[in-house]
Parts: structure tokens; sequence; C-alpha cells
């Protein structure tokens, strides 16, 4: 944690996203610092998700401003934004199921490879130099999560711990600056939780990796995030360090319920 | 199977994705190849008369092997469902018979080349419609290639150089002192040809579903949105395996038409043969080069051999094996997919799996 004069990565500003009449988050503002681990918590429904994805460009916000490394970010397709260095898991897996392990971390280096057609037809020098380059990588990663021993298993037919596992790899595989978690730990058992949370530190402290997630396990959140935004109906309720969320009043009312 | 990893470590990365990694394979690699290239050529197959084991099953076995390789690589590995297979042949076929008319000394491999990237061109605009849609209304998009296609093939008289009979026929035409094709060429520089071609384009396929393009394409296929996000633009990856794979089922049809049938009118594209195509894939497995090769062979060469031992061993009249082999051939089809949905590659790699334990079964 960098305490001293923070560099902001990423900020949201007055972000309203409506779907038809729904309107699923109304003017929230947020900003991600470099190197934190940043949580984004609230009630089922709260907008979380769709945060998420108006930062990964799969959603585009009627009104609001996404500031990236300093900048504004135009209006982006997913396909632009993986390009600006952010990758993401999903909530429900999103592997590529008919692919092994190894192929579904490679995939993440797509971008980072670039040799055309006719090289890669002849998977002979520069291709295969490629190839072998961005294996080594891959391994390494693979290493790193320990999930060496289903490197070469179809992910389809993993438990749902090690998909989870497989899936954070995949998105390390792009070195990304920015990294989302859309609730990286939903239905693990302790075990794999600790396993998860560890990993999500660590790759935090070596990498350098700003990191974004959305957590329902509120002991995992107070432990891990540097800082804690809170949403609910669309709407932000409260934002700074666990502490300070754990206390808020808004934020107890909104999980507990009030009285009417 | 019979043999096993054991003891084979590989020391580099490079050795591990090498396209057979196994000393064993390699070996069963060069049987194949000696079978394919000499025994073959020179024995024919057993039981069967030379002639017809050339050019009733070797020859087409070995254009439909392409053929299902182009269909795999755009509904096996991009997942894009095209029932145009047929029309996208005719393209490719057409394309020859022009280039060879017009240019009449232009080089057979060129010519087939060239004729794969008309054909090419031709997938990437009717795959124009995958960018929106998806399933089953991407296949009736499909169909109004194959429809307009063959339509175009019959009335537009200057794709077959408005001759009488509305068919193309290959003239003879020589390359390097050797007729390869028409009339006079003989059955065994045919097969020689097709051979190679499809040995190259073999080599070519695996080699690009292997690496980062092949990989983009089943990124699309498993998960697009995911895929998506990892930075693949569907346009690029679902057009270019369009274009890829109506690149080999243009050079498949040339190779039918011109080293294989000889003459061929717009019925050999028609919707039939989509499906015929369509069978050969599903069968074989989707997503598998090894699949290609076992549903081609196997939806080509059964019916072909059920007739022979109709006719020959029961001495049942011709017309009747036709229809009987049909049947047959039917229930086979539905047998193996209830057995096995994905095919006989996967079929092959059960057995391969539970021979490596042979005996013992735990």
């Amino acid at each position: 944690m960098n305490e001293k004069a923070p560099k902001i990565m990423m900020e949201v500003k007055n972000i309203n996203l409506r779907f038809g009449g729904v309107v699923a988050i109304q003017g929230v503002s947020f900003d991600i610092h470099e190197g934190e681990i940043r949580a984004i918590i609230g009630p089922n429904g709260a907008g979380k998700s769709s945060m998420l994805n108006v930062i990964n460009g799969f959603y585009h916000p009627q009104e609001g401003e996404i500031w990236f490394d300093g900048q504004k970010r135009p209006s982006m397709e997913p396909y632009e934004v993986a390009k600006t260095g952010i990758a993401r898991t999903f909530q429900n897996i999103a592997l590529f199921k008919g692919m092994t392990t190894i192929e579904n971390v490679m995939t993440g280096r797509q971008l980072q490879m670039n040799k055309n057609i006719f090289w890669q037809m002849l998977r002979y020098g520069p291709a295969i130099e490629e190839e072998v380059q961005h294996r080594k990588r891959c391994e390494e990663i693979i290493d790193f999560l320990e999930i060496n021993h289903i490197r070469k298993t179809p992910v389809g037919s993993l438990p749902y711990g090690l998909q989870k596992r497989v899936e954070l790899a995949r998105a390390l595989a792009m070195e990304p600056n920015l990294l989302l978690l859309d609730e990286p730990m939903a239905g693990m058992n302790v075990e794999e939780k600790q396993d998860m949370s560890r990993f999500i530190v660590e790759v935090n402290e070596e990498f350098g990796t700003t990191i974004a997630l959305i957590e329902h396990d509120m002991a995992v959140v107070m432990d891990l995030a540097d800082r804690v935004v809170v949403l609910d109906y669309g709407k932000l309720l409260a934002d700074g360090t666990p502490k300070e969320v754990q206390s808020n009043q808004a934020v107890i009312d909104a999980y507990l319920g009030v009285p009417h | 199977m019979f043999y096993k990893e054991t003891g084979q470590f590989k020391s580099r990365y490079k050795d591990e994705l090498a396209a057979f990694p196994l000393f064993e394979d390699k070996i069963g690699i060069g049987i194949l190849g000696v079978l394919t290239f000499l025994v073959i050529p020179l024995f024919g197959l057993p039981g069967l008369n030379y002639e017809f084991a050339m050019g009733a099953i070797m020859i087409p076995c070995m254009i439909f092997i392409i053929m299902t390789l182009g269909l795999n690589i755009l509904l096996g590995f991009a997942g894009q469902i095209s029932l145009g297979t047929g029309a996208f042949s005719g393209v490719g076929a057409y394309a020859f018979y022009k280039f060879i008319t017009i240019f009449p000394d232009i080089n057979i491999i060129i010519a087939l080349v060239l004729s794969g990237l008309v054909s090419a061109v031709v997938g990437v605009i009717f795959g124009l419609p995958s960018l929106k849609i998806k399933g089953f209304y991407l296949i009736v998009a499909t169909l109004a290639a194959q429809f307009f296609l063959t339509w175009a093939f019959i009335r537009v008289a200057w794709l077959y150089n408005y001759n009488a009979s509305g068919a193309i026929e290959g003239p003879n035409k020589e390359m390097f002192g050797i007729i390869m094709i028409g009339p006079q060429s003989a059955g065994m520089t045919r097969y020689y040809f097709v051979l190679v071609t499809l040995i190259v384009l073999t080599w070519l396929a695996s080699n690009v579903i292997r690496g980062r393009i092949g990989r983009s394409w089943m990124m699309i296929r498993d998960m697009d949105i995911a895929a998506e996000l990892i930075g693949i633009r569907p346009l690029v990856a679902k057009l270019s395996a369009f274009a890829f794979s109506s690149f080999y089922i243009g050079i498949a049809g040339a190779l039918m038409v011109f080293f294989w049938l000889g003459a061929a009118e717009a019925e050999s594209f028609d919707i039939n043969h989509s499906f015929l195509y369509l069978f050969m894939v599903i069968i074989g497995g989707l997503g598998s080069i090894t699949g290609s090769y076992m549903g081609a062979i196997f939806v080509w060469v059964v019916p072909v051999l059920i007739k022979e031992v109709g006719k020959s061993v029961f001495g049942f009249d011709a017309f009747v094996m036709e229809n009987f082999s049909t049947i047959l051939l039917g229930a086979m089809i539905i047998i193996i997919l209830i057995l096995e949905p994905h095919g006989l590659a996967r079929l092959w790699q059960i057995t391969k799996q539970k021979l490596r334990l042979w005996p013992f079964p735990y």
C-alpha cells in the first residue's frame, strides 16, 4: 500500500446507466489508485457487475466519463479496452470449455502475439519462437497459481475451484495493469477461499497489479481491500477504508435492513 | 494405445509443441506414408479392382478429406454453421475452370491456389451475416449463398464459357511435361497430385489451428464474450475462419471436378452435397483433424463397400444395393451419433484411453 500521494489509475465520474426504463447505475463516481486492491460491495442487484461491464466497454453508459491513466477514455468496444491493459474474470466462469488449461492460459497472450497467417501456416521460425516464448511466460503463471498438474486437462472437466483459478491465470497472462475480479470466491469452500485470497494478495504485491474486486464475503473484503466502494440500488452509498465503511450507518442499514 | 509417452521426456517447449511429439506416432505416420505413396499406387486396395480402388475410393476420399477439413475449420473450430459448402466448392471449381481457359499457360498449382482465394473471398462475403446472427439463423443465411450460387452456376453462361452442355470440363493440361488433368491424364499422376495437396493442406491447417489464429477461432466458438474481453475482434476471427475454410473448400471443389470427375455441372455443387460434407464433419468429430479424415473416409467408403459386397458376394441388383446402402449408412450414422455424439474422433480417443490400461480396467 502506498500511503503518500497515490496515483489515480482509473476514475469513473458520474456514471449513469439505464436499460430502457430501468436505472442500473445512477451518478456513481469513484477512483482506483495505482497498486491498490479496491473492493466493490453491495447487496444483490446493486449494479456492481454492471459497473465492471461499463469499465470493460460492454455497456456504454448514457452519461458519465471514464478516465484511465490520466486521460479521458472515448467510448470503446471490449476488445479495445483489452488493449489498454484491463483484464477481468467472470462471476459465472467464462472459460473456453473445449480447450485445455494451458490453451486457455495461452489465449491470454493473444494480444501480445502478432505473427501473420503465413508464418502461422508454416509454424516455423518466428511463429514457433513466438509460441515458445509466450508458452514460457504462461508456464510461469501456471506455476505461480499451482495448477501444473492440470496443465493438459480440458477445463470443462475441472472442479469449480480450479476453473476459477484457471480463469485467474488467463487474466494474469494478459499482464494487465488493472485486473477486475467479479466474485472470485463465489461458491468456494474455506480452503479454496484462503488459496484464492493468497493469490490475489501475491499478484498485487509481486506484480504490482491494481485489482478491483467484487465480493460478497465480508471477512475477505475487509482483510484484502485497501479501500471499499459500497453500491446500493445503483447509487454510491459509501467510499473509504474497510474500517470507515464498516461503521457507516447507511451501509449497515443497506445490509441489515431498517425498520420502516 | 500399445505405447505410451512414458520415458519420452521433452526438455524444450519446441519439442513438446511438435505435431507428433511421440516417437511411435512418427513411426505410424511413416507407415501411412509408405502405404499411400508406394503400396497403394502399386497394388491397389486388397480385394478390389485396381481402377475402382483408385478412381472410386482413394482419389475421392482424399478430396473429400480436404473438403471436410475446410468445413471443420469453420464449424468445428470457429463454431460457425454453414450449409453453403457445396456452393463454395463450386466457386473453386468454376474459378479454376476460368483460370485455365483464360490463361492456358497458367501453372496448375497457381491456378489451384488462385481459385481457392476466389472461393475465400466469396466465403467472406457470405460470412458477413455471421457477425450479427448465430446458430439456426446463420444456417438460413448460408443457405441463401447455396441457392444463389448454384443459380449463378446455371444462369451465368460466362462461367462455363457459353458451351452448349452447360458443364465445365477439364482440357488436357500439362505441368512439367506431364499431363495432369483432362481425359488423357493418368490416374496415377492425379492420385499423387491429390495426395501431395492433401498432405500439404493438412499440415498447414494443423499449424494454423495450434497457433494464435486457431486459438482465436476456438475462443469465439467456446465463449465469444470472454474472447472479446481478451482482445479478439469478432469480425476478424469470424471472417478469417470463413476465408480459411472456403479456401480449402474451393481447392477441394476444383480438385473434385478436374482431378476426379473430369466434368461437372451445377448439380455437383447442390445442397445435397452440402449435407454430405456436413455429415462427414459431424460423424468424424467436430474440431478434430483426425476426425475430418475418419468422417470423410467413413461416409464415402462405407456405402461404396456395401454396394460392392452386395453385388459381388450376394449377387444383388445394383439398383437395390444403391438404396440399401443409403438405408444402412443412415442407420449407422444414427447409431454412431447416439453412442458418441462427438463423432469417430472421440470414439478413437476413448479407445486409446482404454487401451492404455488394458487388460486391467482399474
